[in-house]
């Protein structure tokens, strides 16, 4: 794959250098578009509530519903809104689900007086078997039961259920569906190799320094200083590094300083100081060689609701002098060489994660293209912007490659869709745990994890 | 920034008299009273509501309320009504069209935000 044109052709370290030592220019970039552009918040008026986002998304996915369902149940079925729903009859509706769980953190709970509540300790997952699924729509909401699983689905999504109304007023399912895979885009990826480097969770600023000389060995690797000439002209393919996120570790989010005393604090300085000056320091020296985009992601610098804005050039100023530094959003769409890239920082997926049954990153991911919405979570349990005019994570176009960062562990998948839709799935793992990368090659859409280790404490060589 | 409405806009405001006591620099009876006229005028121009203007009819603010009501175009607060209407607009639900026509007519108008 990556190195396998450097084996046969390479010479090896063994042998004396060259007379003149050969350069390999990297590909040029071609076909760089960013499409990001509503993730990019303009005014920030926060005076709004959010039922606007949850109607203007239903608004927004309730013609696609409606069009999976006639084609999955028959085009004779019956679409009814709740309020028109009567006992017996079989009929289809589409709205939101809601999923009462007893353990969801509920803030008015914490600060309530009167239950004397120690506020709960972050728990890994929140399901529970007494959770209850709920549908609404834009006016009513009514129960569900049936062939539906309650663990696995979260609040937020958007669906369309095949069924009847009981007599005790619930709703018995008997099938239901998502907005499937959205439209495909047209494919013009490139005809030669080409590499995308994603890698996320470089965790700058962590008491331990164990992945930083694996941070440095990755930037060595990108920009050509490391291996033998073989490996440098493959180094030479890779035309892109997107970091996905978790730049800064989670040990620069400490506010401790914020409870000690003035004087005990007055010459200290924030963690993320020094961490950001690592990370400035470090996208220079990938800036003054490939294409660097910088994804914001849960312990950066910048705003906690979803979609993060890009952080700010003057946090970095040695890397934002070169014009190849791009500073983006979170979540982050781009055409790199007629290659549709989607992604986030992996919040929306670890927060769908603690509150359904699934385990499974991949899966996660693969569930949220399938429910045709990046984040349905958003904004009951992870932050977000109150919208009210659209839902910009609604998936209207099929990405070739959706991402996320931070996930455990590096996986894989080509996922083929009913309309000749070919997406990559990846699961980006987290740099300073696993210290994996990936690298995808634009031309055949495959993907490939690629390690930096040094030699650790219990290596013994 | 517009003025905050005040409950008394609705009535002419009408220049406070000074008291028993006449103060220094008003000769005459007549002229007073001309200068009062002419200051309440002020006063009126200086209201949001300018009386040039056609105040709305209250068949229009009707029909407006009606328009916030219908759920049909989602929830109405938060947002102004031509906010409101041009995102039923780009979700095809198709609103009315006089109700833009008139929100644009009167966009001076506090009465139209909400």
């Amino acid at each position: 794959m990556f190195s396998e044109p450097a084996a046969p052709t390479a010479q090896g370290l063994l042998a004396p250098p060259s007379a003149k030592p050969p350069t390999f220019p990297r590909v040029p970039v071609s076909g760089y578009l960013d499409c990001s552009q509503p993730f990019q918040l303009g005014e920030r008026s926060f005076s709004r509530q959010y039922a606007h986002i949850y109607a203007v998304r239903l608004a927004g996915m309730r013609p696609g519903l409606e069009r999976c369902a006639w084609s999955r149940w028959g085009n004779d079925i019956m679409l009814r809104k709740l309020s028109e729903l009567q006992a017996g009859e079989k009929c289809c509706v589409v709205g939101t689900l809601f999923k009462d769980m007893q353990l969801q953190p509920s803030i008015l709970q914490e600060i309530s007086e009167e239950h004397n509540l120690v506020p709960q300790p972050p728990l890994p997952k929140y399901i529970q078997p007494s959770d209850e699924l709920t549908l609404e729509d834009e006016l009513q909401r009514i129960k569900l039961e049936g062939a539906i699983d309650v663990q696995r689905l979260v609040t937020g999504t958007i669906l369309a259920v095949y069924g009847s109304e009981q007599d005790d007023g619930r709703f018995l399912v008997e099938d239901h569906c998502f907005a499937d895979l959205p439209p495909p885009l047209p494919w013009n990826g490139p005809s030669s190799d080409r590499f995308v480097l994603l890698a996320s969770g470089l965790g700058l600023g962590s008491v331990s320094g164990e992945a930083l000389l694996s941070t440095q060995l990755l930037v060595d690797v990108v920009t050509g200083q490391l291996g033998a000439e073989g490996e440098q002209s493959c180094a030479a393919h890779i035309t892109r590094v997107i970091l996905a996120g978790n730049l800064l570790s989670q040990n620069t989010q400490s506010r401790d300083t914020i409870n000690k005393a003035k004087y005990l604090t007055k010459k200290t300085q924030a963690a993320s100081v020094e961490a950001v000056k690592m990370l400035d320091e470090i996208l220079l020296q990938l800036c003054t060689s490939v294409p660097v985009d910088v994804m914001p992601g849960e312990f950066d610098p910048t705003n906690y609701t979803l979609p993060q804005q890009p952080l700010h050039r003057c946090m970095l100023p040695l890397a934002s002098a070169y014009n190849t530094l791009r500073l983006v959003t979170n979540p982050y769409q781009a055409n790199l060489d007629g290659v549709r890239f989607l992604g986030t920082s992996g919040q929306n997926i670890s927060d769908i994660f603690k509150y359904s049954s699934m385990d499974d990153y991949l899966e996660i991911l693969e569930w949220t293209l399938l429910a045709g919405h990046i984040s349905p979570t958003a904004p009951d349990t992870l932050g977000c912007y109150p919208f009210y005019k659209s839902d910009p994570f609604i998936l209207t176009e099929c990405p070739h490659v959706y991402f996320c960062g931070n996930a455990p562990h590096f996986q894989s998948k080509l996922l083929q869709g009913k309309e000749g839709q070919r997406v990559l799935l990846v699961t980006v793992p987290d740099f300073s745990a696993t210290q994996t990368a990936c690298l995808i090659n634009l031309r055949d859409l495959t993907c490939q994890p690629i390690t930096f280790s040094g030699f650790g404490a219990d290596n013994e060589d | 920034m517009e003025q905050p409405r005040r409950i008394t806009d609705s009535f002419p405001r009408r220049r406070r008299r000074r008291g028993p006591g006449r103060p220094p620099g008003r000769l005459k009876n007549k002229k007073n009273k001309d200068e009062d006229k002419d200051k309440v005028q002020v006063k009126l121009r200086d209201c949001p509501r300018a009386p040039s203007q056609p105040s709305p009819d209250p068949a229009l603010l009707e029909m407006l309320r009606r328009f916030d009501l219908s759920w049909e175009y989602g929830p109405c607060t938060g947002i102004t009504r031509l906010q409101r209407w041009e995102r039923a607009q780009e979700l095809g639900l198709k609103p009315p069209g006089p109700i833009r026509d008139a929100l644009l007519e009167h966009r001076d108008n506090p009465d139209v935000t909400y």
